[in-house]
């Protein structure tokens, strides 16, 4: 067990011990550990396995790029794969589990498809699963025999089932500058633009700010680096002008300076606070945006770059200096650049030994050489790693003489003894945002890196980011960067001084040695510099193409760390310089994001709900409620053992026998008001409205353009300028929609305003043979008789002490009142009207019988007005005024909506006593085996109690001149096949006697 | 995407609803002309470029906007109300002072 | 006079509630205006329109498009152009209006039934109504007295500062239980009391 907690150094609070476990085994760790800080102290080498061919690998990184430590975190039941162990900061009682592996971590029975590295190369699926076949098995579903296998064997964690209890939030932010990124140059920002006053947001992905100045090591004012950060923080903290979003990730960055976080609120503690979200998404919108999120450092690509032990150099300094843990005791490092110098150093402060300096390059500077010496380091100028050895862990390297210019390798390969070897090639900026904002990347061949473009959006870049390594240098363009960002003028503060070791940011332009051995590019997804260069012989040229095919990162790391290697390889292969070659463009999001938190508030309760006002009083009165869009309306009041269907006839009937009334409050209503409102009515219904009379309704239909028939509904004119619009429940949106639209862009001069008024009211319609009774009952103020009240009249009275507005129309087909009055007043009146209509019989009724006795009378409603049919085909031609034009009118009579084989609305009624369903299609001649030849389709269905029947409103070919012949439906699906008599859709009282009274 | 209503100020897109090409002209509502009913009704431009379109803020104001779109970068050149007689209603000068 | 019934009634919890051992940062209620009326001008009207609701409402609004003002009993923001929101603690503003704003002005539409008022005050009251609007409620961008339109999904919400940490949202009645079970929710975390 080489890897060890130091003595001291570190963010971390020794005196605080965490209980963890990890695969059911108990660690300790300390407060500020993360999951790999804490396992790596206590000797664990393996964190996982690969991808594809199940190597054992350990942590390659101390950050979120990290490729191979992912783990599954254990809540409860609930199971959330694939978080970098590097990210998951431990608490007492954490549980988590190791991946991709069976039956344990340490003896992984699939680690034999290492033998079978040919077979799993590029490709694979593409060249395994297609073309031939395979004796009774063809390609496809050979795959899909195959496919269980694989997904067992190949992947990451597996996702739970159990319902996630906890809480995602979304917030919405807006300020002046939002800095992401908290290393030097992200906190100079975020300083020097709240020093100008400006609303500054400040976001880092890791739970502490201060970025590299955690583990640099280097001193900023005279003082340890960390210690500057802490306290530029504190002075940010106090701000009123400043909100700090530690575990915050920016994954997104789009149009119009609108950014994407994902908080972290409370994975790190036991249990989050009452009420506390688990994730919390912002969505940010910034003026403008500092970009200070630094650099990755690269693998170098080698034989066995991916042995346990094998580590980033920065990575294994951070873990020395930030987390006081050493990955090693006997450690080497290879190189192609200066940074990894200062890792050596680290460490051998820290208490390890370094062995051996590998440097690809040949000529090492005299500050390098001192580095080495300081470090007790031998080093080996010209030369690389060719070979790792070990298990579960590395126990030595082998050396070789490189000969950098034309990649070959000299003389005889060197063992040294160590337990871990430090890698460092180059650094990448984290451009992703900017990538993502929308512009191309340019490669920079000093620092052999993709540097970010030119802004296509408002941000400024800072340190790292922009491929300025050195401290000093991220402070001077931080604060410059925060200054412009906040539009600043004044003299910034003065800069710190900064003591850092020398180095030369630019690398040996080398990312791979060639040598015996799978050397790894992804380590996710297991792809090898072999793969990238079969997938070239195999003729995929273009960058995009490269990724699909070797999955290339793609996997859930996305290539942070493989990216710029992979393309080097790729333009080896091709034989062109690296910037031809072209970089992919980086898409959203920078890392994972949890499902939970794109849903936000609307996880678990997708929609609010809409209630008329005596919703209360249905559920309280045995209403089973029923969804109608975003509304709750009765369906039915259902009696203790009753069918559905059984009470819907009960209710039906008892409405045709007696009285009945029904909630109606979720009808569309608009004011309409002005001067021109009965002429704008005029245009946008087929019938007038201007020649209506105050005090009086009018049925009213409304086309589209198209001249297809929109919507309908009765407008009451309450005035000379004052109308009461109803539309249907589900069109009163669209109808505002389309009245707006035609006052405000088509007809700007017409005086008229409209003014959704659906939740002013509270409406009731009372129908049936006694309506009226009741109806006299209870109403004071004025009359209901006929002279008072004729039909489509409109009185006002009270109810109960309360005003009530009532007018005489009838969708049921009955003498029948709708009863509007102040919402607030709904139950009261309508409690009233039940009251008064007790000694006649009165019932409550529901969707279905409403549905049922309109389709007795055969009126139309959204299952009919479906955005197919004319006025004609619903037989309402009549409504379609020819002395004047309306909107629809030019172009209904256009060829196709006038022909004589449109569909048609009919009646049906089922011969044989079976019922019918909705969707069902009409047929001349019947064939169950060969179901064809349709001539239309049932729009709606019911018993009917009036008639004793099942019957149907149906949409059939030239409908009208098929009434009195027979015809069939075919519904194969639900297997009814039978005979109909098609008839009017006017079943019921066509003449409409008993709403005439 | 934001869209800056003239009077609410900038707002995300999903506050607005998209009504369509503001390049159509109503025909007379008289008129018997079939090919300009159809080309109102029926005929888009889809330019890889700047667009004309009507926008409602429908989760605001609910006011109609005319915008002028790029269609290749989202960029919105110009926003006006579409009803004249707002022109003078332009944003909140009053609350700014007050 | 019959009493109102309000929509929240059964999700309407006096006390306290969430997170509130540490302090409540949030206190909900709804203030039942006893008026909530809905005015708009004609094109070109709007002064007029602003005349005649210093005259009924006693509320001075300055000239223009936007702006607001409460006077703790009468409230009265502009949420588009020359059109804006009333509200009174008592009844019967709509009929007072009507003898004001003629046909020549504009139109009075009477929304004291369709409206539901809640009032969120607190300290944290900018930020659980961040967690619902895209819009920013900092104090300079959204000073005392303005009004706003903005939705949240499909509730549509006009929303007034009525103090420095204090807004009045109107939404449709329809909606407003669910908005306020919401609501609700979304304070657990800092605390809430319902009042």
């Amino acid at each position: 067990m080489s890897p060890r907690r130091t003595d001291t150094g570190g963010r971390i609070d020794r005196l605080k011990t965490i209980r963890f476990t990890f695969d059911g085994a108990a660690y300790t760790g300390h407060a500020g550990d993360t999951l790999a800080s804490a396992l790596l102290a206590k000797g664990v080498t393996l964190y996982g396995r690969s991808f594809k061919y199940h190597r054992p690998r350990g942590l390659l990184t101390a950050g979120v790029e990290e490729p191979n430590a992912l783990v599954t975190v254990l809540k409860g039941e609930v199971r959330e794969p694939n978080i970098p162990a590097t990210m998951v900061e431990i608490h007492d009682g954490l549980v988590a589990i190791s991946q991709n592996r069976f039956p344990s971590l340490a003896w992984d029975i699939n680690a034999v498809n290492q033998l079978g590295g040919k077979i799993l190369s590029a490709g694979f699926y593409y060249k395994t699963f297609m073309g031939p076949v395979f004796g009774p098995l063809k390609g496809t579903r050979f795959w899909m025999f195959c496919e269980h296998f694989i997904r067992r064997a190949a992947g990451l964690g597996s996702a739970g089932s159990a319902k996630d209890p906890a809480r995602y939030e979304r917030m919405n932010a807006f300020c002046d500058v939002l800095v992401v990124g908290s290393g030097p140059a992200g906190l100079m920002a975020a300083r020097a633009a709240a020093d100008q006053g400006a609303r500054v947001m400040l976001a880092d992905l890791e739970p502490r700010f201060g970025g590299s100045a955690n583990w640099s090591d280097e001193t900023i004012d005279g003082a340890p680096a960390a210690d500057w950060a802490r306290r530029t923080v504190a002075q940010l903290e106090g701000r009123d002008n400043v909100r700090l979003l530690p575990r915050t990730t920016v994954w997104g960055y789009y149009d119009n300076n609108t950014l994407a976080a994902l908080e972290r609120v409370s994975d790190h503690k036991e249990q989050p606070g009452k009420g506390e979200p688990r994730h919390r998404y912002w969505a940010i919108r910034a003026k403008s945006v500092v970009l200070a999120t630094g650099a990755f450092e690269r693998p170098l690509v080698f034989p066995g770059n991916d042995r346990p032990g094998v580590m980033l150099a920065h990575a294994a300094e951070r873990y020395a200096n930030e987390f006081g843990v050493l990955p090693g005791e006997r450690i080497a490092l290879f190189t192609n650049n200066d940074s990894a110098y200062r890792a050596a150093i680290a460490l051998k402060k820290a208490g390890a030994a370094v062995v051996a300096i590998a440097d690809i390059r040949p000529e090492l500077s005299p500050e390098m050489r001192k580095l080495a010496a300081e470090a007790e380091a031998e080093i080996f100028a010209g030369h690389a790693v060719v070979a790792t050895e070990g298990g579960k862990a590395l126990s030595g390297l082998k050396l070789q003489r490189f000969d950098m210019t034309n990649g070959a390798l000299i003389g005889d390969a060197r063992s040294i003894h160590a337990d871990c070897l430090l890698m460092s090639g180059g650094w990448s900026p984290t451009i992703h945002l900017a990538s993502q904002a929308g512009a191309k990347a340019e490669w920079n061949a000093a620092r052999q890196a993709f540097l970010p473009p030119k802004p296509t959006q408002s941000w400024i870049g800072a340190g790292a980011f922009t491929g300025s390594f050195s401290t000093l240098e991220a402070l001077a363009e931080g604060r410059a960067a925060g200054l412009a960002a906040a539009g600043g003028q004044s003299t910034p503060a003065v800069l710190p001084v900064v003591e850092a070791v020398p180095g030369d940011p630019d690398p040996a332009p080398v990312f791979e040695i060639r040598a015996k051995g799978k050397s790894f590019v992804d380590f996710q997804h297991d792809v090898t510099a072999e793969d990238v260069r079969l997938a070239h012989r195999e003729g995929f040229v273009s960058v995009e193409h490269l990724k699909r095919y070797t999955t290339l990162g793609m996997a859930t790391d996305q290539g942070k760390s493989s990216n710029v290697p992979g393309l080097a390889i790729m333009a080896e292969a091709l034989g062109k310089p690296i910037p031809e070659v072209g970089t992919t463009r980086f898409r959203p999001p920078f890392a994972p994001v949890s499902i939970g938190s794109l849903a936000a508030e609307r996880f678990g309760d997708l929609r609010p709900e809409r209630l008329t006002p005596m919703h209360d009083w249905h559920l309280a009165n045995g209403a089973t409620m029923y969804s109608a869009g975003l509304w709750y309306r009765p369906m039915i009041y259902g009696h203790a053992g009753e069918t559905v269907e059984q009470a819907y006839v009960r209710e039906a009937k008892a409405t045709r026998d007696s009285a009945g009334i029904v909630d109606v409050s979720t009808l569309g209503k608009i004011a309409v008001q002005g001067p021109d409102a009965a002429a704008f009515l005029d245009r946008v219904y087929t019938n007038m409205f201007s020649t209506l009379a105050v005090g009086k309704a009018r049925y009213g239909l409304m086309l589209r353009e198209d001249g297809l028939a929109f919507d309908d509904g009765t407008t009451w004119r309450l005035g000379e300028q004052d109308f009461l619009m109803t539309t249907t429940t589900a069109n009163a949106g669209k109808v505002m929609q389309h009245l707006e639209y035609f006052l405000d862009v088509i007809w700007p001069e017409l005086k008229v305003h409209v003014t959704s008024v659906t939740d002013e009211w509270a409406g009731a319609a009372i129908g049936g043979p006694k309506a009226r009774q009741i109806l006299a009952a209870c109403v004071t103020g004025t009359a209901v008789d006929n002279a008072t009240l004729p039909f489509m009249g409109i009185v006002r009275g009270e109810i109960a002490g309360v005003p009530v507005m009532i007018c005489r129309l009838s969708f049921s087909g009955e003498m029948a009142f709708e009863v509007y009055c102040g919402a607030g007043h709904g139950t009261h009146v309508w409690e009233a009207l039940v009251e008064a209509g007790k000694p006649f019989g009165l019932v409550t009724y529901g969707l279905e019988a409403l549905g049922t006795m309109r389709i007795e009378k055969g009126h139309v409603t959204g299952a009919e007005i479906d955005g197919r049919t004319t006025a004609r085909d619903l037989h309402l031609d009549w409504m379609l005024s020819k002395k004047k034009p309306f909107i629809g009118s030019a172009m209904m009579d256009r060829e196709g909506l006038i022909a004589s084989d449109r569909l048609e609305l009919v009646g049906l009624i089922a011969l044989d006593n079976k019922p019918l369903n909705g969707g069902a299609h009409i047929v001349e001649e019947v064939d169950e085996a060969n179901p064809h030849g349709s001539i239309g389709h049932i729009t709606a269905c019911c018993y009917s109690p009036a008639l004793g029947k099942h019957i149907a409103l149906a949409l059939v070919k030239a409908g009208k001149a098929r009434q009195g012949t027979r015809a069939h439906v075919s519904d194969p699906l639900r297997n009814r096949f039978g005979p109909v008599e098609i008839v009017s859709n006017h079943f019921y009282d066509p003449e409409g006697t008993r709403m005439h009274g | 995407m934001l869209i800056t209503c003239p009077y609410c100020g900038p707002r995300d897109v999903i506050e607005f609803t998209y009504q369509g090409d503001g390049n159509r002209e109503r025909p007379d509502p008289a008129s018997q002309n079939f090919e300009a009913w159809n080309a109102y009704v029926y005929d888009r431009l889809n330019p890889a470029g700047d667009h004309n379109e009507i926008w409602q803020h429908s989760g605001g104001c609910r006011t109609h906007l005319r915008v002028v779109r790029n269609t290749l970068t989202h960029e919105i050149s110009s926003v006006a109300f579409a009803h004249g007689g707002h022109g003078s209603a332009a944003r909140r000068k009053a609350e700014d002072k007050s | 006079m019959v009493e109102r019934q309000s929509p929240l009634e059964p999700e309407f919890h006096v006390g306290s509630h969430g997170n509130f051992e540490h302090g409540v940062e949030i206190i909900l209620t709804e203030t039942r205006p006893g008026s909530i009326v809905q005015l708009a001008a004609w094109p070109g009207e709007e002064k007029k329109l602003i005349a005649a609701i210093r005259t009924v409402a006693g509320l001075a609004l300055p000239d223009g498009a936007g702006g607001g003002l409460s006077d703790g009993v009468k409230s009265v923001f502009g949420f588009a152009p020359g059109k804006f929101t009333v509200a009174d603690e008592v009844e019967g503003l709509a009929a007072a209006f009507a003898k004001v704003v003629t046909p020549i002005i504009g139109t009075v539409t009477d929304l004291s039934h369709g409206r539901t008022a809640i009032r969120i005050a607190g300290p944290k009251a900018e930020w659980v109504l961040a967690k619902f609007f895209a819009i920013d409620f900092a104090l300079p961008a959204f000073p005392i007295g303005a009004g706003r339109s903005t939705t949240h999904h499909d509730v549509f919400a006009q929303i007034q500062r009525t103090g420095a940490d204090q807004f009045d949202i109107y939404v449709f009645r329809s909606f407003a239980r669910s908005f306020w079970k919401a609501l609700c929710h979304a304070s657990e975390e800092v605390g809430y009391e319902v009042q």
